[in-house]
């Protein structure tokens, strides 16, 4: 009897661990991200980065990314949370850049919600942000995609007509880069871990 | 039977923690009230640039009592009414002057937030925005004395969402008024902070 509740604790101890946490998104969705257009920035590695074909000043839209998944960060400068979370999607950042390969690429971008350009180079600059943050100063970007605070991700998978599904929302931060990372290829249909 | 407790005991205590996973994510405050869309201004300004700055004292969140007159001929200062506490802080100018400090530093200027609420109020509210590194004053009693002198003191109470430029030797350079549900950009802030180099 002893040796059988012994077996059967060790089964659910396991079993435990493994269980996903639950997600702040609904799984499954296949919620396709609405067309909006950003500006081509001056930057070449933020051009590079992106894998735009555009000259600076000119619009482009998520079709001209060339990721497998895309994180859009939904953040302010003038929001107390992002810039505590600044550090943290830094190293998610690393992360993605260390697990993309020429054949698989995971990247994130920032839209500065009701920022103007003069205050998210700011932000860049105060936190040492190496990816590219474009302003969404009437928040019609925020509001098209449903944002609701920030800071705020949407996960996306890119798909075959080069349109992003929605894989995963997130209101406020995350605890690890890892967890958060994994969740987001999972979502998007992809088995590669860190 | 004794194993058998412990069995279920374990059972309860592993499916009753609380995860610390991707999907316990750092709570997003609820505290924040939303009054909606306000009258753009609702006051009429008893200033203008050219004079002086209307000198005050008031009680600091840190205890001490700040005068304005304390900074003539060492500092210029910026003055930022904002209408109340506890309104949309992420879309409050005060976290991001927060990480602004060295262009009030660059040109010399102080910079003292301050609202109609008590010291209480403000010291909590503050506490959400991380450690400030300027001053945020009440002017809770006489309530709202100090933007009433301005003429930036709304008719239910609130201050407008405004900021006074003043030169080190207390005369006002310039006051934006803002729209109360608009926020400045920062760029206008430092535009104006520039102008004050030139009336040293």
């Amino acid at each position: 009897m002893q040796a059988i509740l012994s077996l059967l604790l060790f089964a659910v101890l396991v079993l435990g661990l493994q269980l996903p946490a639950p997600s702040s998104s609904a799984a499954g969705e296949a919620e396709t991200v609405p067309e909006f257009t950003l500006i081509v920035p001056d930057n070449e590695g933020y051009r590079a980065y992106l894998g735009l074909k555009g000259e600076p000043g000119e619009t482009f839209s998520l079709k001209d990314i060339d990721a497998d998944v895309l994180l859009i960060e939904l953040f302010s400068m003038y929001c107390p949370f992002c810039q505590e979370e600044a550090a943290n999607v830094n190293s998610l950042y690393e992360a993605m850049l260390g697990i993309s390969t020429p054949g698989f690429s995971v990247k994130i971008i920032g839209l500065g919600a009701n920022n103007s350009a003069f205050e998210i180079d700011h932000f860049r600059t105060t936190y040492d942000i190496k990816f590219p943050l474009f302003p969404d100063q009437d928040l019609s970007i925020f509001n098209l995609l449903g944002g609701k605070g920030t800071p705020g991700f949407i996960g996306c998978r890119r798909n075959a007509d080069s349109t992003y599904s929605v894989v995963l929302r997130q209101s406020g931060g995350f605890f690890q880069v890892e967890e958060f990372l994994n969740e987001l290829l999972q979502k998007s249909g992809y088995n590669q871990k860190m | 039977m004794k194993s058998y407790a412990v069995f279920v005991s374990l059972i309860f205590i592993i499916f009753s923690a609380p995860s610390t996973g991707v999907g316990a994510v750092k709570p997003f405050t609820e505290f924040i009230y939303n009054p909606g869309i306000l009258k753009a201004i609702d006051s009429v300004l008893k200033v203008k640039a050219g004079q002086e700055a209307p000198d005050f004292t008031l009680q600091a969140v840190t205890g001490k009592a700040i005068t304005l007159s304390q900074f003539r001929d060492k500092h210029n200062v910026v003055l930022s009414f904002v209408p109340a506490a506890w309104t949309p802080v992420c879309s409050d100018q005060w976290p991001g002057y927060n990480i602004a400090e060295e262009f009030f530093d660059t040109h010399d200027a102080v910079l003292l937030g301050i609202t109609v609420d008590n010291i209480p109020t403000l010291h909590a509210w503050t506490m959400q925005m991380g450690k400030l590194w300027f001053e945020v004053l009440s002017d809770f009693w006489p309530h709202g004395a100090v933007a009433d002198s301005y003429g930036v003191l709304r008719s239910d109470g609130t201050a407008e969402r405004v900021l006074v430029f003043i030169d080190k030797k207390g005369i006002i350079s310039a006051i934006l008024v803002s729209d109360i549900n608009v926020r400045p950009p920062l760029e206008s802030v430092v535009a104006e902070l520039v102008k004050l180099d030139s009336r040293d």
